[in-house]
């Protein structure tokens, strides 16, 4: 009952098609149903009735980009361990269990070790705080 | 059929966005432009059987990547997105400028012509009839990592260990003494 | 290994005789076009399902956050107001749209559309059944979650675009909070895709039986908490109370979505919703036995595959159904977490456990070879 050749990939770009054209139905049945009539107020940013000052598009935390950087790490991680995962009890169940476990086990804990280095360093909390260097003096 | 049809859409949404990630001046535009980029690459492993590897492709680049590059650029300070137009030591093409076209032309004239060479090889070989069968390469990528490559396996894990802790060093707030 | 729509249909008589009758009235042989055709029509019968019941979760969401408060909710348009998702959609449609005026056209334009994309995408793979999904692709789970990290680029491209300083802060906070706990969710996947060795949500759903001791959630206690890690995680992914700071009204004006009117707001909420529903149903097939018929093996063989088929997919739509339920049961109940500790929660709680919990079943499955817990204990 399996399909053999790659149109098993057809419903992913059937679908993405579909969503292509949700999106592009939708917005021109807005167009089609609803007026057009921009004036300046309705066009300025909405903060609670006050004038906005300034733009938005301003220098930003650097803990943000620190979250991104450790979820890119964590991401390959996670994308080398699933063809380990994927083939586990097959060879679990012609005896090699202990060797994929050993192999497994030992990626994972260089990177277990990897999680508790920033956590004690303080890279995991929100808010950012200066290190104190080795003779304590902050 | 299938085939080339996904070959067809990817290979112009890769050409289209790469190069209008290099004439936008925007540079958020040429991020935006970089993920089609990265999933039209993505439909193109696909094309080639390799499923896990597509997968993999969107869920690192597109998934982790675009936006760690999103977070740089805002981090960087966003006055100006917009390129203005001072070339650095004049040499090196700005993003929209009349060199990038220039260089653009250039590239695309060798790339044509190696594009060229490879089709003729291609419409050469006799036509076949019959699909090939595929098979998953996912238990295939399992068992070698285990068997003949666990020693890379091993060293990457190393690897990304290196990549944390040098990030996460780099990226500490520093009290300036 | 790898089935689709088309492949479970061809082994049945009437679609191959229709087939071979088609090629010859027409002279060239209509398999690919009708498997086109197929495909297409399971598609947008599947997406007008899964649109329905993301309009019904927001009628559903004010019905049942109405109960919890000891208030009515919508019951005037049509009967016990059903109708209120349809006349939304209708006053949604017809408001104008309103185009911020420093705003990036390009990007504005493009945020909804990546969060369509990436939510539309994932139900190509939904196992709604073991005939009628539309492909068992053969990494599956890894597609969906790959696919559904779009969703942040849309959210971090919505908040940046309006050009509005709540829209930023929101936008920025929203997709930090996507990343963050996209680890958690994999890393507790991986767990279940060690116990069902496969990533195919065919496997993984053949592994479990029908009845509850069969599911993976009562394997062992390491996917027990597996499925609560799993569950709290995916709240957080879809930015669903307590964790909703990207969109908390009382804090961030709607957060990214707040410069967004008319049909695009339309479409964020709709994406939000049928994204629930797809976190919902991922999480009812790896750990509470997804499409499985709680009868034993020899009834079932002896039914027709018509009523083999409806079955599963009644007994998919009622787990997953179950489970949205929860979700939003949830989101009235706790009040919601602050960025902070909402980090910390990700990087700190759930990912160490997520961690241990993929150590202890890889142990697991080396020293008892796989089997369950109950099975062990009343063996």
């Amino acid at each position: 009952m399996s399909s053999e050749n790659l149109d098993v990939f057809l419903p992913v770009v059937i679908m993405a098609v579909i969503a292509v054209v949700i999106y592009a139905g939708a917005i021109i049945a807005s167009k089609i149903l609803s007026n057009l009539n921009p004036t300046p107020q309705k066009q300025t940013a909405y903060e609670c009735g006050e004038e906005p000052v300034g733009t938005a598009w301003s220098q930003f935390n650097i803990r943000f980009y620190v979250v991104g950087l450790i979820f890119i790490i964590f991401d390959v991680e996670s994308v080398l361990m699933f063809p380990v995962a994927a083939v586990f009890k097959e060879l679990n169940e012609i005896g090699h269990g202990g060797y994929v476990l050993i192999i497994f086990l030992s990626f994972i804990s260089v990177l277990l070790e990897g999680i508790a280095y920033c956590w004690k360093k303080g890279d995991l909390n929100w808010v950012m705080s200066y290190q104190k260097n080795k003779s304590g003096v902050k | 059929m299938f085939i080339w049809v996904l070959f067809l859409i990817s290979a112009l949404l890769i050409l289209g966005t790469s190069v209008a990630a290099l004439v936008t001046k925007n540079i958020m535009h040429s991020c935006i432009y970089l993920l089609g980029t990265l999933l039209g690459i993505s439909g193109l492993y696909i094309t080639l059987n390799a499923d896990f590897v597509a997968v993999t492709q969107i869920m690192v680049y597109v998934g982790g990547i675009v936006i760690l590059m999103l977070f740089a650029v805002m981090l960087t300070g966003g006055k100006e997105f917009v390129s203005k137009g001072q070339q650095l030591l004049g040499l090196a093409p700005l993003m929209g400028s009349k060199s990038t076209y220039v260089f653009g032309l250039f590239g695309a004239l060798v790339f044509g012509g190696i594009f060229a060479k490879l089709i003729s090889y291609i419409v050469k070989l006799p036509i076949d009839s019959t699909e090939q069968k595929i098979q998953s390469t996912v238990e295939s990528i399992g068992k070698l990592l285990i068997t003949d490559h666990v020693l890379a396996f091993e060293l990457s894990s190393v690897l990304l260990l290196g990549a944390l802790v040098g990030s996460a060093i780099i990226a500490r707030p520093r009290r300036e003494s | 290994m790898n089935s689709t729509v088309v492949s479970f249909f061809s082994q049945f008589e009437f679609f191959n005789d229709a087939v071979k009758s088609l090629s010859e009235t027409l002279g060239f042989n209509t398999y690919a076009a009708v498997s086109l055709l197929v495909f297409l029509v399971a598609a947008t019968v599947l997406t007008i399902v899964c649109a329905t019941i993301g309009g019904l979760g927001t009628y559903a969401e004010r019905k049942i956050s109405a109960d919890i408060q000891a208030r009515v909710g919508p019951n005037r348009v049509g009967p016990y107001g059903l109708l209120q998702p349809l006349a939304d959609a209708l006053k949604l449609l017809t408001k104008e749209d309103i185009f911020p005026a420093n705003a990036d056209k390009f990007m504005f334009y493009l945020a909804p559309f990546l969060c369509v994309l990436g939510v539309f995408t994932t139900l190509a793979v939904l196992p709604v059944s073991s005939g009628l999904t539309l492909t068992h692709l053969n990494v599956g789970v890894f597609y969906i979650i790959a696919v559904s990290s779009l969703v942040g680029v849309g959210v971090f491209l919505g908040g940046y675009a309006s050009n509005s300083k709540w829209s930023m802060l929101g936008g920025m906070r929203g997709a930090s909070q996507i990343i963050s706990y996209e680890v958690p969710i994999t890393i507790s996947i991986i767990a279940i895709v060690v116990l069902s060795g496969g990533m195919s949500f065919e496997k993984i759903v053949s592994s479990q039986g029908g009845l509850p001791h069969q599911w993976f959630i009562f394997h062992n206690p390491f996917t027990f908490i597996g499925f609560f890690i799993f569950f709290v995680s995916g709240l957080a992914e879809t930015n669903r109370a307590p964790f909703d700071l990207p969109e908390a009204e009382s804090e961030l004006v709607s957060g990214y979505h707040t410069e967004y009117t008319g049909m695009r707001f339309a479409l964020f909420a709709l994406a939000e919703y049928v994204e629930i529903f797809v976190l919902c149903a991922v999480a009812s097939t790896l750990f509470l036995g997804g499409y499985q018929l709680p009868l034993p093996e020899t009834i079932v063989s002896k039914m027709p595959a018509a009523a083999v088929q409806l079955w599963q997919t009644v007994i998919f739509f009622i787990k997953a159904l179950a489970l949205y339920y929860v979700v939003i049961w949830v989101r009235w109940t706790l009040p919601r977490i602050r960025v902070d500790r909402l980090m910390s929660i990700c990087w700190k709680v759930l990912t160490p456990f997520a961690i241990f919990n993929l150590i202890g079943v890889s142990i697991w499955m080396v020293v008892f070879k796989g089997e369950s817990l109950l099975k062990i204990i009343f063996h």
